[in-house]
């Protein structure tokens, strides 16, 4: 869900510009430091922007029969960690605005922090969550995706109802709304695309093995079985 | 994608990109400076003519790249119409419309099409290459610009790819049932995922090759006339902010 162009007062726009720019600082000074150590991440972080990018434009089969598309934030946390993606996720939210003009120039600090710092962030919470209560990895990966997926939309509903509170309501009833109004599209996909990555992830372990297992993505317990 | 298309098809293609990069900020301060919603709708119009009539964008091809943006627009707005109420006596739930807000609404309706129509005067007008550069030229880290550089060359080997999959899968009747496309639609997925590691290191081998040892650089376009355009640009972007501010 991509706040539009112009539709954040000037205020809330530089606002979580000014919020969101911390995080790509630092994710672009941890990517730097992973390219000066290992020269080739530079073209596999490229390639995984492009990859990212692609995914958004996947139409996913939803149970609401609503045309929904994958965003790859929780499969994109987890295997390349919630730091280097707010960078990544800000790529492809400038191409998103610019190719497919979904987002926008203006909204792209709150687009940021709503779909490359929570949505990320909160899908290595719930994984690393997940696995230290030793749930199993399906269910594991299952809640990162979807929770991950759950968290930007509700940021992004709590970014309208910030910029827009309502009269008799205020902020909360305002939340109500804009979540609610979204909620027909966005639970469907957090739950189809956390069956989505699991779906991925398995098949990772199957033919990918090594490269997760050189990335401490899975437990050895998980790709020996 | 449908404004890579026009991008590279369109009247404007050899105008300096700063002049639009110029154009589209002016739209975009026009429409946050703008004094009522008629005054920011006719920012809209007057930058919708201008990518229609001035750079030859095919209107319907302009409709279908702002739908979606429109769609969300529409959804937000039905939102804000509408007011909840929270009894805490009761513990019930109301839900009245506020024609008091009506004003704010269409304002916001108002800034935000001028805005969208300025962003697509510069993405229906100029291929992102051209924007990287320009981009280049205002200081954008290497490193950020590197990523874009090679997010825009994969991202069409990817998207082809994905498309070969998916008839190579529907022809096999992979998406003929939810449970069947899920499935599909995952492997697909995983093995673009591979594919990113083989692809990235292919690159990364064939840019040894070729002695590369810091930022990715392209050759740019000259464009002619460049000095006049941005001025043409600088001008039309004042006149749009004027007619912002002092239209009621």
């Amino acid at each position: 869900m991509h706040i539009m162009e112009g539709f954040l007062p000037v205020s809330h726009a530089i606002g979580w510009s000014i919020a969101s720019a911390p995080f790509v600082a630092v994710g672009l000074r941890s990517i730097n430091k992973k390219i000066a150590e290992h020269p080739e991440q530079r073209m596999l972080l490229g390639v995984a922007a492009a990859f990212t990018f692609v995914l958004s434009a996947l139409k996913m089969p939803s149970v609401t029969g609503s045309s929904s598309h994958p965003t790859g934030t929780g499969l994109g946390a987890i295997l390349f960690g919630p730091t280097a993606l707010a960078p990544i996720g800000g790529v492809v939210l400038l191409f998103q605005a610019l190719l497919l003009a979904h987002g926008g120039i203006t909204t792209l600090g709150a687009n940021i922090f709503s779909m490359a710092i929570v949505g990320p962030f909160a899908a290595v919470a719930v994984f690393r969550g997940a696995t230290a209560l030793r749930l199993p990895f399906g269910p594991s990966v299952f809640l990162a995706a979807s929770l991950a997926d759950v968290m930007t939309y509700l940021t992004t509903a709590a970014q309208l109802a910030l910029a827009f509170p309502d009269p008799a309501g205020g902020f909360l009833a305002s939340l109500a709304k804009f979540a609610g109004v979204f909620a027909i599209t966005q639970i469907p996909l957090a739950i189809c695309e956390g069956f989505l990555t699991v779906v991925v992830m398995n098949a990772l372990i199957r033919f990918n093995a090594r490269e997760l297992r050189e990335m401490n993505v899975t437990p050895r317990e998980v790709i020996r079985a | 994608m449908l404004t890579e298309q026009s991008a590279y098809t369109n009247r404007w293609r050899w105008v300096s990109p700063t002049a639009k990069g110029i154009l589209t900020c002016s739209g975009i301060v026009a429409a946050f400076a703008a004094s009522s919603p008629r005054a920011s709708l006719l920012v809209a119009a007057l930058l919708m003519a201008t990518a229609i009539f001035g750079a030859g964008i095919p209107a319907t091809r302009y409709l279908r790249v702002g739908a979606p943006a429109l769609l969300f627009l529409g959804a937000s707005c039905l939102s804000l119409l509408v007011t909840l109420k929270f009894t805490h006596g009761g513990g019930t739930l109301t839900m009245q419309s506020n024609p008091a807000e009506l004003s704010h609404i269409a304002r916001m309706c108002g800034r935000s099409c001028a805005c969208l129509t300025a962003l697509l005067l510069l993405t229906l007008t100029t291929p992102l290459s051209d924007i990287i550069s320009l981009l280049r030229s205002c200081k954008v880290p290497d490193t950020l610009l590197d990523l874009m550089t090679l997010c825009y060359r994969t991202l069409f080997v990817l998207s082809a790819a994905i498309h070969e999959t998916i008839t190579a899968q529907s022809a096999r009747l992979g998406h003929s049932t939810l449970a069947l496309s899920l499935r599909s639609m995952g492997g697909l997925v995983a093995n673009l995922t591979i594919q990113v590691w083989q692809r990235s290191q292919a690159l990364h081998i064939a840019a040894l090759a070729r002695n590369n040892d810091g930022a990715l650089r392209f050759l740019e376009h000259p464009f002619a006339h460049s000095r006049r355009h941005i001025t043409m640009a600088s001008g039309a972007g004042v006149t749009l902010i004027l007619l912002a501010v002092l239209i009621p």
